[in-house]
C-alpha cells in the first residue's frame, strides 16, 4: 500500500543495537536521551499535539463535521475557516481532527498486534534451540514474502471495510518482520554470560524472559513499534483513499485526500492541509524511531580525510638521517585530533635485513605507532609531532597522493586477523593479480603466474587451487600466508606485521614465524613486528622497542633486552612470561603486574610505569630523559643504574615499594607438594 | 548451488501455496456466497442455493481446494462472477500495466538509491547528513499525496505530460511510456529514499572493513577501493532490500493505478473487492504473489553471483 517496506530486519537490529555510550554530558537527569536529538524531540512534540488534537477533537472543533457553509465552497483559509473548506462547504480543520482518531488507533492497534504474535515467537525460538528456530523462520519468511497490501484488499472484498479486524489482520502479517528483528536481539541477548547465570541459579524460562531478556530490548522494542506505526498509518490512509476506511460522512484522511485530488483544477491547496498532517505523523515517528535508535541524521561525521594537526613540532626534523638506517622514527606522537596524545615522543631506528619488535601490553601505542608508518591511523587520529624518515622523505609530512605511492610498493603491512583482512567477496586470484599488475606492468597471464609463484614462496603448496579458492574457504594460517604473499606483491623493502600470529593457533604461530624469518634471510626485506608475546620476539626480532603508555621505555638488541633488561617494565614483562628457557626449573608461581596501563590522557608526569613498579620511589615522579643502554639502546627509568640486575618479584605489589633486594625475590617460593592422601 | 537454489525454490513454491489456501480460506469463512454474489439481492434463496450448487460451493472445502490447484497449474483460475469472463485472460491483460510499473519503479529506486546513498557515504560531511534526513523525510511521504502534487506540477503546471490514463504500447510506444512516468517517479520516491539509507548504511559498513584497510596498505587507488570492492561488499544488503521494495512497489501501484486511472491489477482488484467476486479476489492474490515470488527468485540468483558465501552454502 506505501512503498515502505517491512523494514528490514537486520539494519533496524543493527540500528538499534546500543553499541554508541552515551557521553556523560549528554546524559541529563529525567530527559530521555531520544528526547535530546531535535528529530526525537519534534516528532514526539508533533505525535503529542496530534494525538491530543484528534481524541479531544469533539471538545474543541469549532464546526460538526458534517456543517455544511455552502456560501463557502472550497474556501482559502481565513477567519472563519483556519484550513478553508471542502468541495461541501465544510471546515477542513474540524474534520482532519475528527479523522485523526481512527488512524492512530489503527495503527496502534496493528503494532499491538503484530508485537504480541512476533515477539513471543521469538523469545520461543531464541530459547528453544535451533530446530524450533528454523521452522517458525521458514515460516515467517514466507508471510514477508507475500503481498500484504493485496491481501488485506481480499480481506475487505469478504468482510467490508471493517477497519481495525483489517488493520489487525495487518499486524499479522507484520508480525513476520516483529519475528526477524527480535530474534536477531534476543538470541545475541541470551548469548551474554547473565542469561546463562540466571538460567543455572533456577530462574524459570519465563522469568528469564521478562526478568532479563525482554528489558534488554526495550530499545529495539521502541524503535520497531515506532516504524510500524509509520506503516501502519500509511497503509490504513492508502485504504481509505481507495474508499475502504470510515464511509462519510465519518472523514478520513485517506479519504478526504483523494476528494481533494479532484479538484487539483479548482481548488489545489485543499491537498495541503490533510496531506501534511499525515506525512508529517508518518516522518514524526520514523524520526522518533531513529532517535531512538541512537542515530542522529548524519551521525559519526568523521573527518575522512587524513588530516594532521596543524601544530606539528618538526624539531627533531632538522638532523639528518643515518644513512646505515633504512626507517628512523624520531619524536613521533600521535594524537586524537582535539583529544589526548596516544603515542608520545616514540623513537627507533631500523637498519636493513633486521627484524625490530614493539613489545608492550595492549593500550601501550604499538599498533598506533605502527600504523602510523604507513598513515593508516583511524579517522580522527593523527600524527602530531616528530618525523618518520624514509628513504629521504618524512612519511608524517608526505602529502596522501604520494602516500599512497609509498604503499604496497615500498612498506607493506599484514593485519592481526587474517580471516578478515581478506576480501570476502573476491577470489584470491584477483586479489593477488590486481596489485601485481598494478605494481609490476604485467600482463594478466604472467600476474597470474607470479601469483602462484608468490604463494609457493609463503609455502603453499597447492597453489592453483589456493588461487581458485575466496578467503572463506582458507584456513586462518592459510590465509595469513595469502595475506603475506600479498604484502610482498610490491616488492617492499619494509613489512609492518601487526601481531601477525596473535589469531593463530599455537602450531601455526610457529609456521608462520619461520616464514617470515625466511623472508627477511632471503629477501633481505626488513620488518617491524607488533607483538604482546615475548616469546615471537624472542623468536624473530634482532632489535625490540619496549613501549609502555605511548612511550618507548627501553630499546636495544633482541638479546640485549630480552637476557639483561634494565627498565622495570620489561623485567616485569619477562618475568609475566611463560615462556620458559631450556635448563630452568618451571617457576610454580608467575609474576603478574597488578593494575592496568593508565589510558591516554591521564598519564601521570615522570615515569608513567611508576604505579605499577616494584622499586618505584619518590624521585620516579619527575620527568627525566632516556639513558643509553645496550649499545645503540635506550632505558627511561631514572633509577637504572642502581636497579642493573635486578629481578621482578613473583609477589602481588603492595602499598609499600621497598625494592626487594635482588637476590630475595630469584627463587620462587616452594609450595608444599600435595601427598596422595591429603585430600581425603 | 545447487541446494541454495532448491532451497529458495521451494521457499518460492511454498510462499504461492501459503497465498493461495489464505486467500482460499478467507473466501470461505465470509458471511455471503458466490451464489448470492452472483445473483444479486434479487435472489431468492432457493435459486442462489442452486448457484452454489452449480459453482460447487457446497462440496467440501479440501475437495474444493484440490479442484483449484489442479485448475491453477494449468493457468486456469476461474471465470468472475459478475461478468463470466475468465479471470485469467483479464488478469493477463492487466499485469503488464503493474508488472511494468513496478519494474521500473524498483530500478529507477535502485539507480538513484544507490547512487545518492554511496555519494552520502564517501563523501560525508554536511552532505552526507543533508541527504540522510531527507530520505528519512521521502520514506515518509504518503506515495498516493507525492502522485497528486506531481501531477499538479508536472502535469498543470508545467504541461510535460499527460496527468492521468494508459496508453497501450502496441498503439503508441511513447505515449504508452509517457503513461507510466508519473506513476513510476510517484513510487520510486519513497522507493529511493529506503534503498539510499540501506546503500548509505552498506557503504560505510564496508568502507570500516578490515579487508579495505589490506587494499589500502597496498596503495590502490581510492576510486578501485570504493568502486570495485566496498561497492560489492555493500551491494548484498542493497539486492534484498530491492526485493523487499519490489514486493512493497507492487503493493503500492495497486493505489497507484486508481490515482492515475491504469487499468492494472489495482483496479481489477479495487473492483473485485467491491463487488465481492470471490474468484476474482483468489485470483489477484495468486498472480501478485506468483510475480512477487519469481522477482525474488531472480534476486537470489543475483545476490549469489555477488556473493561467494552464499554460493558455496
Amino acid at each position: 500500500m506505501s512503498v515502505l517496506p517491512l523494514p528490514d530486519a537486520d539494519t533496524i537490529a543493527a540500528e538499534a543495537a546500543p553499541t554508541e555510550p552515551v557521553p556523560p554530558a549528554q546524559r541529563r537527569r529525567g530527559v530521555p536521551g531520544f528526547l535530546r536529538r531535535p528529530g526525537g524531540a519534534l516528532g514526539a512534540a508533533w505525535l503529542v499535539v496530534v494525538v491530543v488534537a484528534s481524541f479531544t477533537a469533539p471538545l474543541w472543533r469549532p464546526y460538526a463535521v458534517d456543517e455544511q457553509d455552502l456560501d463557502h465552497r472550497l474556501a482559502l483559509p481565513s477567519g472563519a475557516h483556519l484550513l478553508g473548506t471542502d468541495p461541501t462547504g465544510r471546515d477542513v480543520l474540524s474534520r482532519i481532527a475528527t479523522a485523526g482518531a481512527e488512524p492512530l488507533l489503527s495503527a496502534a492497534l496493528t503494532v499491538l498486534v503484530a508485537f504480541a504474535i512476533g515477539l513471543p515467537l521469538a523469545l520461543i525460538a531464541a530459547e528453544r534451540g535451533k530446530r524450533v528456530e528454523q521452522v517458525i523462520s521458514r515460516v515467517t519468511e514466507v508471510f514477508l514474502a507475500l503481498p500484504s497490501t493485496i491481501i488485506l484488499l481480499a480481506l475487505i472484498g469478504v468482510i467490508g471495510s471493517r477497519m481495525y479486524i483489517v488493520m489487525a489482520a495487518l499486524g499479522v502479517l507484520i508480525s513476520a518482520a516483529v519475528y526477524r528483528v527480535m530474534l536477531g536481539v534476543a538470541q545475541s541477548v541470551r548469548q551474554r554470560l547473565y542469561v546463562d547465570a540466571a538460567r543455572v541459579n533456577g530462574l524459570g524460562s519465563l522469568r528469564v524472559n521478562v526478568v532479563h531478556v525482554l528489558p534488554s530490548m526495550a530499545t529495539v522494542i521502541a524503535v520497531q513499534a515506532a516504524q510500524l506505526f509509520g506503516i501502519g498509518l500509511l497503509i490504513n490512509a492508502g485504504l481509505a483513499f481507495l474508499g475502504f476506511g470510515p464511509s462519510e460522512p465519518q472523514p478520513s484522511w485517506g479519504f478526504m485526500i483523494q476528494d481533494a485530488s479532484k479538484h487539483i483544477y479548482d481548488d489545489p491547496w485543499l491537498l495541503v492541509p490533510t496531506g501534511l498532517v499525515l506525512a508529517l505523523t508518518v516522518v514524526a515517528a520514523n524520526e522518533l524511531a531513529d532517535a531512538l535508535a541512537g542515530k542522529a541524521a548524519g551521525r559519526d561525521e568523521r573527518p575522512r580525510a587524513r588530516r594532521r594537526a596543524p601544530l606539528r613540532t618538526a624539531a627533531a626534523a632538522a638532523a639528518p638521517a643515518d644513512p646505515a638506517n633504512v626507517l628512523e622514527v624520531r619524536d613521533l606522537s600521535v594524537s586524537v585530533d582535539g583529544g589526548p596524545q596516544l603515542v608520545s615522543g616514540v623513537s627507533f631506528a631500523l637498519r636493513p635485513g633486521r627484524v625490530l619488535g614493539l613489545v608492550g601490553e595492549s593500550g601501550c601505542g604499538k599498533t598506533m605507532t605502527a600504523r602510523s608508518l604507513l598513515g593508516l591511523l583511524p579517522d580522527g587520529v593523527s600524527v602530531s609531532g616528530g618525523v618518520i624518515l624514509w628513504q629521504g622523505r618524512d612519511l608524517a609530512d608526505l602529502p596522501e597522493k604520494e602516500l599512497n605511492a609509498v604503499r604496497g610498493r615500498e612498506i607493506a603491512m599484514i593485519s592481526q586477523e587474517p580471516m578478515v583482512a581478506l576480501d570476502p567477496m573476491f577470489s584470491v586470484e584477483y586479489q593477488l593479480v590486481q596489485p601485481i599488475r598494478r605494481f609490476r606492468g604485467a600482463g594478466r597471464g604472467e600476474a597470474r603466474r607470479i601469483a602462484a609463484e608468490l604463494l609457493r614462496n609463503v609455502g603453499i603448496v597447492d597453489a592453483e587451487r589456493v588461487l581458485a579458492s575466496h578467503p572463506h574457504q582458507l584456513s586462518g594460517g592459510m590465509a595469513q600466508r595469502v595475506a603475506i604473499a600479498l604484502a610482498l606483491t610490491g616488492e617492499p623493502k619494509l613489512l609492518v606485521a601487526d601481531e601477525p600470529t596473535t589469531a593463530l593457533d599455537v602450531t601455526v604461530q610457529a609456521e608462520i614465524l619461520s616464514l617470515l624469518r625466511a623472508l627477511v634471510r632471503d629477501t633481505g626485506l626488513s620488518v617491524v613486528v607488533v607483538s604482546h608475546d615475548l616469546g615471537v620476539v624472542a623468536d624473530i626480532c634482532d632489535d625490540v622497542a619496549v613501549m609502555y603508555a605511548g612511550a618507548v621505555v627501553e630499546s636495544g638488541t633482541a638479546a640485549g633486552v630480552l637476557d639483561e633488561p634494565a627498565h622495570p617494565y620489561a623485567m616485569a614483562l619477562l618475568a609475566a612470561n611463560p615462556h620458559v628457557p631450556a635448563g630452568e626449573p618451571v617457576p610454580v608461581r608467575l609474576a603478574s603486574i597488578a593494575g592496568t596501563v593508565p589510558p591516554p590522557g591521564s598519564w601521570p608526569t615522570g615515569c608513567r610505569f611508576a604505579g605499577r613498579c616494584q622499586f618505584a620511589q619518590q624521585q620516579c615522579t619527575t620527568p627525566f630523559p632516556a639513558l643509553p643502554a645496550h649499545g645503540d639502546g635506550t632505558v627511561l627509568c631514572i633509577r637504572a643504574a642502581e636497579l642493573s640486575g635486578a629481578r621482578w618479584g613473583a609477589v602481588a605489589v603492595g602499598a609499600e615499594t621497598v625494592p626487594a633486594p635482588a637476590a630475595s625475590t630469584l627463587t620462587p617460593p616452594t609450595p608444599p607438594l600435595p601427598t596422595a592422601g591429603a585430600s581425603r | 548451488m545447487p541446494a541454495y537454489i532448491a532451497r529458495r525454490l521451494a521457499m518460492a513454491v511454498g510462499t504461492v501455496l501459503a497465498a493461495v489456501v489464505i486467500s482460499f480460506l478467507l473466501v470461505h469463512s465470509a458471511d455471503g456466497s458466490p451464489g448470492a454474489v452472483a445473483l444479486g439481492p434479487s435472489g431468492t434463496p432457493e435459486a442462489i442455493a442452486a448457484k452454489n450448487h452449480e459453482l460447487g460451493w457446497d462440496r467440501p472445502l479440501v475437495t474444493q481446494f484440490v479442484d483449484y490447484l489442479g485448475h491453477l497449474v494449468r493457468g486456469d483460475l476461474g471465470t468472475s462472477l459478475i461478468d463470466n469472463r475468465s479471470i485469467a485472460t483479464d488478469l493477463a491483460t492487466r499485469l503488464p500495466v503493474t508488472g511494468f510499473i513496478a519494474l521500473f519503479a524498483t530500478l529507477l529506486s535502485g539507480v538513484v538509491g544507490v547512487v545518492v546513498g554511496v555519494t552520502a557515504a564517501v563523501r560525508g560531511g554536511r552532505f552526507g547528513k543533508a541527504i540522510t534526513s531527507s530520505s528519512g523525510v521521502a520514506l515518509s511521504l504518503p506515495a498516493f499525496w507525492v502522485g497528486i502534487l506531481l501531477v499538479y506540477v508536472i502535469s498543470l503546471q508545467l504541461g510535460w505530460l499527460p496527468a492521468t490514463g494508459y496508453v497501450n504500447f502496441t498503439d503508441d510506444p511513447v505515449g504508452w511510456f509517457q503513461s507510466l512516468v508519473l506513476p513510476v517517479l510517484t513510487l520510486a520516491v519513497g522507493g529511493a529514499a529506503i534503498v539510499a539509507r540501506t546503500a548509505n548504511a552498506g557503504m560505510r559498513d564496508a568502507l570500516g572493513q578490515e579487508h579495505i584497510r589490506t587494499l589500502r596498505a597496498l596503495g590502490t587507488p581510492p576510486w578501485r577501493i570504493r568502486y570495485v570492492h566496498a561497492l560489492r561488499y555493500a551491494s548484498v544488503p542493497v539486492v534484498s532490500v530491492l526485493g523487499i521494495q519490489f514486493i512493497a512497489l507492487f503493493g503500492g501501484s495497486v493505489i497507484i493505478e486508481n490515482l492515475f486511472a491504469l487499468p492494472g491489477l489495482g483496479q481489477a482488484s479495487q473492483a473485485a473487492v467491491s463487488a465481492h467476486d470471490f474468484p476474482a479476489l483468489i485470483g489477484v492474490v495468486v498472480v501478485a504473489t506468483v510475480v512477487v515470488v519469481v522477482t525474488n527468485l531472480l534476486l537470489d540468483l543475483l545476490v549469489a553471483a555477488l556473493d561467494p558465501k552464499v554460493r558455496a552454502a
